[in-house]
């Protein structure tokens, strides 16, 4: 195809039609041609599919440090459950809380931190991203820069904690088809919650600049919602509920898989909305101050 | 803003483009003004070089015109749409290419990295199949569709970036100082794909740089911007013939050989300034002596042991458009 200079002008389609063509009307020259008809939007979840399957390829790039990465990850979780198989053998149970319950509460917690920092890894470089100005390549695409960056990074040694948390609970979590139901809401509940308090923080960087309140408040939440939050009592309990919300990612579930409560569950489900719709609507919003930057960088 | 309904609707369009940056915290907050004021209009099919000088504005130009940034003030239409309101249905219909950024997977090899965009922006197996294609073909290149981008040098990820751009047949292209950092072959290539793509496709190319070589050999139209604003608007044949006329050529003379032979060529429009004892710098306008008799006055007046022709920096380009008459 050839276009000549002056039908460029025209557009992609004033192209050089030859002699044996007629002239092109009016409407083919482009004077009241309307613009192109927009392609069909691709659908929100091919977007995703198309982009966490890039993200799994490049993690796999390297197989080795892959399930290196993983090996270690799990034996650090292997650790931490001999600890707490150690304490309750000494102690007994702690307010309501045994070795049982903690070891749900262990497996919620380690399969949902490993959907959002092995699967949703940008999740937590929120701060960063908007800092640097590295959201320039999402936002040249045509999507939705949240969810293309939630899904742009998988990162292998968090991988490791989902295997553990689904391998933990099916070994000794008692695993009953009602029981795998419930825990498979709680860890989409604490998914919603890290996910969007972690957006939410790193959100922060828009009006703040780059700061490590985002950094802070992540291991503040992931800290607390190691621990069983019903063996605080006052003002903590009601902060690890109402601040930082460690007791819905990891206790509330655990509750509702050992004794399930319907009130509780709306609950923890209506924070987890609750908390993802204001981690999205301060990146939406500080979108506006995004104020990019020159340094080399890479979502 | 209006546009006027009996014309093409023009590639981009913008009236009093605004960007104003917060800096520092509490009493030592200032504001920045990164674009005082852009007025500008870009026909299809033209290509365009947006030039200026380190923190003249273009990059944040650049990226208000493709929705990245929201403008302090002012309005843009860029094939029709608000760019900063109507993101996601532009970003269909333009390619954007940072020098600086990479959308490319660096693990990865392009191929995959081609397979994910043509998922997002909803290119069918078989045609992305085509269009790989003809990118390789257009591109040369060859292997490097199927080589990680980490084992690639800076040129050959660069064209592969391009390829990305291209990937979805936009009808215009924003290049953010694409050859940021390539070496001369490389650019010479950068630059013949880039007029290629216009002429072959016409695809409008806005480009970004500080190369006065990318505007000498891309572009058909230079815009010069500095401090926020444009200060210059001008085809670049008339900047040819004016400010870009000039060239700088550096003779090292062989040791032991005094340079004062060559300090007085006695050729119009030719000025020597001696940088060492054996190192001459000579500033010719072309317009009044053609380089090679430069050169040849030269080669026939002492030993050369080394020479070089380059443009001058885009620095002194721009002060001469300063100086020129408006």
């Amino acid at each position: 195809m050839t276009v000549s200079r002056d039908a460029r002008a025209n557009g992609r389609d004033a192209v050089d039609r030859g002699d044996d063509e007629p002239p092109p009307s009016a409407a083919e020259a482009g004077s009241d041609r309307p613009e192109p008809p927009d392609p069909a939007p691709v659908p929100v979840w091919r977007v995703l599919a198309a982009t966490s399957t890039s993200a799994w390829r490049e993690a796999l790039a390297n197989r080795a440090g892959f399930w290196s990465q993983i090996a270690i990850m799990i034996v650090n979780d292997v650790v931490w459950v001999v600890f707490w198989f150690l304490f309750f053998d000494r102690v007994g149970a702690v307010r309501g809380w045994d070795l049982d319950r903690l070891v749900v509460l262990f497996a919620v917690l380690t399969t949902s931190a490993g959907i959002v920092l092995g699967l949703l890894n940008n999740a937590r470089r929120t701060g960063q991203l908007a800092a640097t100005g590295a959201l320039d390549a999402a936002l040249a695409l045509p999507v939705s820069p949240l969810a293309y960056l939630l899904v742009r990074r998988v990162e292998p040694v968090n991988v490791g904690d989902l295997f553990f948390g689904l391998g933990l609970f099916v070994a000794l979590g008692d695993p009953t088809p009602t029981r795998v139901a419930v825990f498979a809401y709680g860890v989409a509940c604490a998914v919603l919650i890290l996910t969007g308090f972690l957006v939410l923080v790193g959100s922060l960087s828009f009006w703040a600049g780059r700061s490590d309140a985002g950094d802070l408040g992540f291991h503040a939440l992931l800290l607390f919602s190691n621990y069983p939050v019903d063996i605080f009592g006052g003002a903590t309990r009601v902060f690890l509920y109402a601040v930082i919300p460690a007791g819905f990612v990891s206790s509330a579930p655990a509750r509702l898989v050992d004794d399930f409560d319907v009130r509780l569950a709306l609950g923890t489900g209506a924070v987890a909305v609750a908390v993802a719709a204001a981690g999205a609507t301060a990146f939406t919003v500080g979108l506006r101050r995004y104020t990019s930057g020159a340094t080399w960088t890479r979502a | 803003m209006t546009i006027d309904r009996h014309e093409p609707t023009p590639a981009i369009v913008a009236e009093g483009l605004r960007r104003t940056f917060h800096r520092g915290r509490g009493a030592d907050r200032q504001v920045v003004e990164a674009v005082v004021g852009i007025d500008l209009v870009v026909g299809r099919g033209e290509r365009v070089a947006f030039i200026g000088p380190n923190g003249a504005g273009k990059s944040t130009s650049i990226k208000m015109l493709t929705g990245i940034l929201h403008p302090t003030a002012g309005s843009a239409a860029v094939l029709g749409h608000v760019p900063w309101t109507d993101r996601r249905r532009l970003t269909r219909r333009i390619g954007t290419l940072f020098g600086q950024r990479s959308q490319l997977w660096s693990e990865l090899a392009p191929r995959s990295s081609f397979e994910m965009l043509a998922a997002i922006f909803g290119i069918g197996r078989r045609r992305l199949g085509d269009r790989i294609e003809e990118l390789v073909e257009l591109l040369d290149l060859g292997e490097l569709i199927d080589q990680p981008v980490r084992t690639q040098s800076l040129g050959q990820r660069m064209r592969c970036e391009l390829a990305a751009t291209m990937l979805h047949e936009p009808d215009l292209l924003f290049l953010d100082e694409p050859t940021i950092g390539l070496d001369l072959l490389a650019k010479q290539r950068f630059r013949e794909v880039l007029v290629r793509l216009n002429d072959e496709l016409g695809v409008t190319v806005f480009l970004t740089s500080h190369d006065v070589a990318d505007v000498e050999h891309v572009a058909d139209r230079a815009v010069v911007v500095n401090h926020g604003r444009i200060i210059a608007d001008a085809p670049v044949d008339d900047l040819r013939r004016s400010v870009l006329a000039v060239k700088r050529v550096r003779v090292g003379i062989e040791h032991g050989h005094a340079a004062d032979p060559v300090l007085d060529l006695g050729l119009p429009g030719v000025l020597a300034e001696p940088i060492s004892p054996s190192l001459v710098r000579f500033e010719v306008d072309t317009n009044q002596t053609p380089i090679r008799r430069v050169l040849d006055t030269v080669l026939a007046a002492v030993p050369v042991a080394d020479l070089s022709v380059v443009d001058p920096p885009l620095e002194h380009v721009i002060a001469d458009i300063y100086e020129q008459p408006r």
